[in-house]
């Protein structure tokens, strides 16, 4: 090969204490298709946006042609031919499909030759094998027609880095064809093309090479036809066994208390069916996009299910919202803790109280603040919060206590399932064995857990069971004792 | 045949019926209402509130809202009035430019607040409005400017014609209110530059991904703004001579609802400024007609310009849900059937 169009020479990033990118190099030449694969929050989102001028690098180099390079924003990375299109496509809904295209071209006329552009527009579009009217608004378009919009506005910016970040996540089998036949022609007519993805079906139908990243370091790169499937699931989850927490015995006992036959909701999941015995820990794993959460949605009533049947101790319940749920005695703990999770401007008794205002509400809605106060204090001590006052906001609080607040939000409502989505995400290592002996304390008590994870290592260890999904689906089953990374990976992944 | 139209001509060609259609039902009521004292008295007043509604509608297709318009031509009617009591000899194109600079000035600290800060236009302009007004009424101590302290060519710069045929009077005033919006239109149609204030308001992330300036638009939507509400304070010096601390008070119902009624849509990312022009003609016709229709009292005409904005929200937000549900539903179907033709 010749000289690399793009090398990326070791960057770091940090976001304060995290360390997002750590010494990764990686080098991009002229027509291939480099893929890149890795867990859930292995770095590749943040090294693509260092590549396209939406982070910059903490330390370490961007070189393009080989001369050092520093993008300062999108616009710099694109002038430098480097453009990324992305799983939800970033089109304007109310322009055209050709100013679409044009939009960020800065070396056209001021004035706007609308003929002109419409006519170029169409002429790219067509190199795309599609046909999509440059006069159309974008907002009107499908998915996958807003997509080859995006491409052709990378075509037209005379690319010479393409980076498809999980392109085909939301594309049908007949649209990510057409995909892969585009990103095979941009190489072939010299452009570097970057595919991110989790199916690794592609990666082996579509790459020359093909780099793993883990932990925010670059583990390696290769010809993609000298790598198997099971070698790079081994190289993406492969870690020392030191950062391991140790597995605890089981506490399940024999009665379900939730049992879901056949749940599905159009466009999100399809044919759930599981159950979750008193006790029990249950850990749903797998990748970003196989709609785990959509799941937790449609059992809490946020998003509820179109058909299925959900069942709690027996008894077929009708779930259509969080106020259903709850009387149900479902819990669900976000794993958007400042969107839907904490009033973080609120006080933390307040926090806590607030699901089960009922119990501290007396007459004319007078809400009895000693009571709360009391009970709150009981939560601080059980899951050792360290807050100095309790009257004190939840936003004042470290990531790992702001996440006891909302266990011991849910907690205090007494339920009978707890469904815990992605607990110990950004919160540091001890705060994490808490929240996990506060787990395991619950299920002793008899509360079926359903657990939401991507962190392989917390899903191990914690989990009497382990479900995967991937793609709306649940492909597998392991029970905890003998579930590895590599077999739940492989299973999400959809290697075979 | 309605999909063959583009949604911005539809509107237009629907305020254009409304217009006809408010006209026809007054000149019913009201008798002797079409005249040509009528058209020039309208043409005057729907000139100065045009152009406020013009710069709104910059700001508005960025997701923002200029509520200081109205304390800013009351700031700078006054203020130009005062300079020129005070020099009656400034040559008219300092004073015009004097006008429309201390406009974008004011405009400025908006766009410097909201685009720089990144705080919310809604409460940044809702504080400067009383700000500024209150600068206003500070300085003024009180006093009023008086058409006696103007030189004479400051009147008469209202009063004058460019044309006149049978009775209808073209105002000099109304000629620059109408370059102004063919200025703006031709801007915003058919200069890159114009585009992106579109583009930041259909979609500030992908605006942002696009490698677009999304602070600097949204900044120079503000000066924009804040320079064609200096404009306006100057034709409202001219038009009216007395100047008190109260002037200009309401433009920004009325630039807003210009705005809204003539099609731009509130959240941003479309619109048409001929649309504003004949929203602006519509709520002053209504306006200035109810005064004369003795069944409705004066004080109703705030409310039914409420009225009108929220009709024109509440139909424009029906229209075009329906117009894309239609349209998705038929590219879907077109697309089934080109699957169709492939397979």
């Amino acid at each position: 090969m010749t000289e690399p169009v793009l090398e990326m020479r070791g960057v770091s990033k940090s976001f304060g204490a995290t360390e997002a990118l750590r010494d990764v190099s990686l080098r991009l030449f002229p027509g291939e298709i480099h893929a890149l694969v890795g867990e859930n929050g292995a770095g590749k989102s943040t090294l693509i946006k260092a590549m396209t001028g939406i982070h910059q690098p903490s330390a370490g180099a961007i070189l393009i042609d080989g001369c050092e390079v520093q993008f300062r924003d999108t616009g710099a990375a694109q002038r430098a031919g480097v453009a990324a299109i992305y799983q939800e496509p970033m089109v304007f809904p109310d322009l055209s499909v050709a100013e679409n295209i044009f939009i960020s071209h800065r070396d056209r006329p001021r004035l706007i030759d609308w003929k002109a552009m419409n006519d170029e527009a169409e002429a790219i579009i067509a190199r795309l094998g599609v046909a999509i009217d440059p006069r159309r608004q974008a907002g009107e378009l499908t998915l996958a027609e807003q997509q080859s919009v995006e491409i052709a506005r990378a075509i037209s910016l005379k690319v010479r880095v393409l980076i498809m970040d999980e392109p085909s996540a939301s594309l049908s089998d007949h649209e990510v064809q057409r995909l892969f036949g585009i990103a095979r022609a941009l190489r072939d007519e010299g452009v570097a093309v970057l595919y991110i993805s989790h199916r690794l079906e592609e990666i082996f139908a579509l790459s020359d090479r093909v780099s793993v990243m883990r932990d925010g370091r670059h583990i390696s790169t290769r010809p993609t036809a000298e790598t198997t499937q099971a070698g790079l699931i081994a190289e993406m989850v492969g870690r020392d066994m030191a950062g391991r927490f140790a597995r605890m015995p089981g506490q399940a006992r024999d009665e379900v208390t939730l049992r879901v036959t056949g749940l599905s909701r159009e466009g999100a999941f399809r044919d759930v069916s599981f159950a979750v015995r008193a006790g029990e820990i249950v850990c749903l794993s797998g990748l970003v996009g196989a709609r785990r959460t959509d799941v937790a949605l449609a059992l809490f009533g946020i998003a509820p299910a179109d058909a299925g049947r959900i069942e709690l101790a027996g008894q077929a319940v009708a779930i259509a919202s969080p106020k259903d749920a709850m009387r149900l005695g479902i819990a669900y703990v976000s794993e958007d803790r400042r969107r839907m999770g904490l009033a973080l401007g609120e006080s933390i008794a307040a926090n806590i109280t607030l699901p089960a205002l009922d119990r501290y509400t007396r007459a004319f809605g007078w809400i009895d603040r000693l009571r709360e106060l009391a009970d709150a204090a009981d939560f601080r001590r059980k899951l050792n919060i360290k807050a100095a006052s309790l009257t004190a906001p939840a936003g004042t609080l470290s990531g790992g206590n702001q996440q006891k607040v909302m266990l011991a939000k849910w907690l205090n409502m007494g339920p009978k399932v707890l469904i815990v989505d992605e607990p110990t995400r950004g919160i540091d290592i001890g705060a994490k064995a808490e929240v996990h002996a506060l787990l395991r304390a619950l299920a002793g008590q008899g509360v079926a857990i359903l657990v939401i994870s991507s962190d392989l290592p917390e899903v191990l260890s914690l989990a009497d069971r382990v479900l995967v999904m991937r793609e709306g689906r649940l492909a597998g089953e392991f029970p905890g004792e003998t579930a590895t990374d590599e077999a739940v990976m492989r299973v999400a992944v959809g290697a075979v | 045949m309605f999909d063959r139209i583009p949604a911005q001509t539809l509107r237009i060609l629907i305020l254009l019926a409304v217009f006809a259609a408010v006209v026809l039902f007054f000149s019913a009521v009201i008798e002797g209402y079409l005249n040509a004292r009528l058209f020039n008295r309208i043409s005057t007043s729907v000139a100065i509130v045009a152009m406020i509604a013009v710069g709104q509608a910059f700001v508005v297709l960025t997701r923002n809202i200029d509520l200081s318009v109205g304390s800013v031509v009351g700031c700078v009617a006054y203020f130009v009035g005062g300079l020129l009591a005070a020099w009656p000899g400034m040559p008219p194109v300092l004073v015009v430019a004097l006008a429309v600079l201390i406009g974008a000035g004011f405009g400025a600290v908006n766009g410097l607040f909201v685009a720089r800060f990144g705080l919310p236009s809604i409460i940044v302009t809702l504080a400067t409005l009383a700000i500024f007004r209150s600068v206003l009424v500070e300085s003024s101590d009180g006093s009023s400017i008086t058409t006696d302290r103007l030189p004479a060519w400051v009147p008469g710069f209202a009063q004058a014609n460019a044309a006149e045929i049978g009775g209808l009077q073209l105002r000099w005033m109304v000629v620059v209110a109408l370059a102004v919006v063919i200025l703006a239109h031709v801007f915003l149609t058919r200069f890159r530059a114009g585009r992106q204030f579109f583009a930041i308001g259909s979609n500030p992330d992908a605006a942002k991904f696009a490698g677009i300036d999304g602070a600097r638009t949204v900044f120079w939507a503000f000066v924009l703004s804040g320079a064609l509400a200096g404009l306006a304070g100057f034709m409202f010096l001219s038009r009216f001579g007395n100047i008190t601390v109260v002037a200009g008070l309401g433009f920004e119902l009325k630039s807003v609802g210009a705005v809204v009624v003539g099609g731009v849509n509130i959240f941003g990312g479309s619109g048409n400024v001929i649309g504003v022009l004949i929203g602006a003609a519509l709520i002053d016709l209504i306006d200035t007609s109810l005064v004369r229709w003795e069944l409705v009292s004066e004080f109703w005409r705030e409310a039914v310009l409420g009225l009108l904005i929220l009709a024109a929200v509440v139909a424009d937000t029906l229209l075009s849900r329906r117009l894309m549900a239609r349209r998705r539903r038929m590219a879907a179907r077109q697309g089934t059937v080109g699957a169709e033709k492939r397979a």
